[in-house]
């Protein structure tokens, strides 16, 4: 694991110096005392510090023997972690435009589709349960908005 | 006498019908979301946030509080049917629970979990109505200054408890008071960090990031190697026999004993507690070498002292307004949404919110035990729940989670790009505990640290010339010390090994 470590870490240095250069941007201090920029000036000045210091300590560090754990998963395991980011990608698309129900309805079908679920009797019922059943549930009931499409659904 | 008057008044409110609903509905939605794999707490109540804004904010916090330890309980029974804990305290409990599972004696592991999960809790709260009213009003003296050690501290335990490297806990702290800077300046009002995303002007929300990070990252994870195996068995004979009884009871007691004084502390979190518990009872068994092959002692102790520990936990959080788990840092953040701040000043100004979430807690472990010791058989069957179904669901609770909070898709976004963030963070180990403490708690600490400074002038001697706060940060200082030295032999260890 020290290369995924060593990318985060550089990750972890380059927030800290975009924190750092934005805090530039507010007040240090003021009439009162310390201004806006005094806490994300340290803050970001420490994260940077330990980020480097991280960095360093496993650049320097000998590899461990017998690192064989990937980062990365299998190819099953890929597309199946895919198909969720794109499905919640979709959700995130939909929701507003399609309304709850629908976006719901269609995320809840196809999601356990990709996923390899083939009973054609159970899943229709799952997904309309689950979009138009919580909806119910919750605007209604629970008094909770949520949002309705341009369809009117 | 006035302690006494209190606690009356607390079981005036938590015995309502309406609060003991919300009780039992708490229960029942804790114990799920421990059993659901995917679904630890601190996601699990987060999700069901929402769910209590048209309620009473005592009744909501009575609710969300009984989900938290209901779930602590929920945790078991995965770990003693699948072996998968469905929450991290549960962990210890896979060694013997699940062997007596194999065994045949998955009832009486899940019945004597239950039952000390009872004991354990009970007289955690018991201690809590005891203590709670002494500590609140000792920290009612507490200036900037102190509160802001405080913090410290409670960070620093977090921190430099969690994970392996304790320079990546500390990035993970530091990253969780970057986020809590984005937003409104604490002191001044002024919109920090926003790049112009009006939807960034009330800051990051918790709920979110707790749902991305665990909620999301956990599935995403899950993803990889989702079909769990379920061990058939019986489970009519809930109650231990005699034999199983008479080493279970002393086990109980330190277990209770042991949880009580761990969750006192703040940050510790569950995993020490269970783990100590389960390393004691081994210690003082007459056959240490059973232990691992399916002993009731090795399920009763860690799982008594769960419980204990969850509710001792509440101490830190009521008294000092410090969460010592992401779980908790959830309760404080629904408080908050409530319009309540956890801490001393609560129990001076809405003492039957106080008094009446104390009280719940006695009614809440009645439950869990009336709950559980029946209804293991129907826990144990959404375990056959095939993952295809169970993930889509629990992400459909995400989303709902995550948009109600403020109507808003962009809430739905960050959840999203949390749970990627979740994922990359458990693949390489690194703790997220310490990113969620430090995003609620920073706002906090930015504020009490800004008002000392503004107190004294600008002068930082201001933290060492107050007894208490100095006190406070040689401790967080002593803290970090022995965390760096604890972790120093693991790292001597690897280079002898190269």
């Amino acid at each position: 694991m020290k290369k995924p470590w060593q990318i985060a870490t550089l990750a972890f240095l380059a927030l800290s110096i975009f924190v750092l250069i934005h805090s530039f941007t507010y007040p240090y201090k003021d009439r009162l005392g310390p201004g806006p920029g005094f806490f994300p000036f340290w803050m970001s000045i420490i994260t940077g510090l330990l980020s480097l210091g991280l960095f360093l300590q496993l650049t320097f560090a000998k590899s461990e023997n017998g690192e064989s754990k990937s980062f990365l998963p299998n190819r099953e395991g890929a597309i199946r972690i895919i198909f969720i980011l794109a499905s919640l990608g979709f959700v995130l698309v939909f929701l507003n435009p399609l309304g709850f129900r629908l976006s719901l309805l269609l995320f809840l079908f196809f999601l356990p589709l990709a996923l390899g679920v083939r009973n054609w009797v159970v899943l229709p019922i799952v997904a309309v349960a689950g979009s138009f059943g919580v909806f119910h549930v919750f605007y209604y009931w629970l008094k909770l908005p949520l949002p309705i499409g341009i369809l009117g659904i | 006498m006035e302690t006494l008057q209190y606690w009356i008044q607390g079981f005036s409110v938590a015995t309502l019908p309406i609060n003991l609903l919300f009780a039992l509905i708490g229960c029942v939605l804790g114990t799920l979301i421990g059993v659901l794999p995917g679904l630890g707490p601190a996601a699990g109540t987060a999700i069901l946030i929402p769910i209590t804004f048209s309620l009473e904010p005592i009744s909501a916090i009575i609710m969300l509080a009984a989900i938290y330890y209901g779930a602590m309980y929920g945790g078991t029974i995965t770990s003693v049917l699948v072996t998968v804990p469905g929450e991290a305290a549960s962990v210890i409990t896979c060694f013997d629970g699940y062997q007596m599972a194999k065994q045949g004696r998955a009832g009486p592991a899940l019945g004597i979990a239950a039952i000390g999960s009872f004991i354990g809790g009970t007289f955690a709260t018991f201690a809590l109505m005891v203590v709670a009213l002494p500590l609140a009003s000792f920290a009612l003296s507490f200036g900037p200054p102190e509160v802001f050690a405080l913090l410290v501290v409670g960070l620093s335990l977090v921190t430099g408890l969690a994970g392996k490297s304790l320079l990546a806990a500390l990035i993970m702290t530091f990253f969780g008071l970057l986020l809590a800077m984005i937003g409104m300046d604490p002191v001044r009002g002024a919109p920090r960090f926003t790049l112009g995303i009006q939807d960034l002007y009330d800051g990051v929300g918790f709920v979110p990031v707790v749902m991305g990070l665990f909620g999301v990252g956990e599935i995403l994870l899950s993803m990889e190697q989702p079909v769990l195996e379920i061990i058939k068995t019986k489970l009519t004979d809930l109650l231990p026999n005699r034999k199983e009884w008479r080493v279970s009871i002393g086990a109980i007691g330190r277990g209770t004993v042991i949880g009580f004084f761990l969750g006192l502390i703040p940050g510790i979190g569950a995993i020490i507690p269970t783990f100590m518990a389960y390393v004691v009872e081994k210690r003082v068994s007459k056959h240490p070498e059973k232990f691992g092959t399916g002993v009731i002692e090795g399920v009763a102790s860690p799982e008594t002292a769960n419980n204990a520990y969850a509710n001792a936990a509440m101490v830190p959080l009521l008294t000092l307004g410090i969460p010592g788990s992401p779980t908790l840092a959830v309760l404080m953040g629904a408080f908050i949404i409530h319009g309540l701040t956890p801490g001393p000043f609560l129990f001076k100004e809405r003492p039957d919110v106080v008094w009446g979430l104390i009280a719940s807690l006695y009614m809440g472990n009645v439950i869990l035990l009336i709950l559980n010791l029946p209804l293991v058989g129907v826990w144990a069957k959404l375990l056959e729940i095939r993952y295809q179904y169970l993930y889509p669901g629990i992400l459909l609770f995400c989303i709902l989670g995550a948009y109600s909070l403020n109507q808003s898709v962009f809430d739905v976004l960050l959840m999203v790009l949390f749970g990627g963030l979740g994922y990359i963070f458990r693949k390489i180990d690194w703790p997220l505990a310490p990113t969620i403490l430090a995003l609620i708690l920073g706002p906090m600490m930015e504020r009490s640290l800004r008002t000392s400074l503004e107190m004294s002038g600008g002068d930082l001697g201001i933290f060492f010339q107050r007894p208490i706060s100095a006190v406070l940060l040689i401790l967080g200082a002593i803290i970090m010390i022995t965390s760096a030295v604890r972790l120093l032999p693991l790292w001597a260890r690897k280079e002898a090994a190269n």
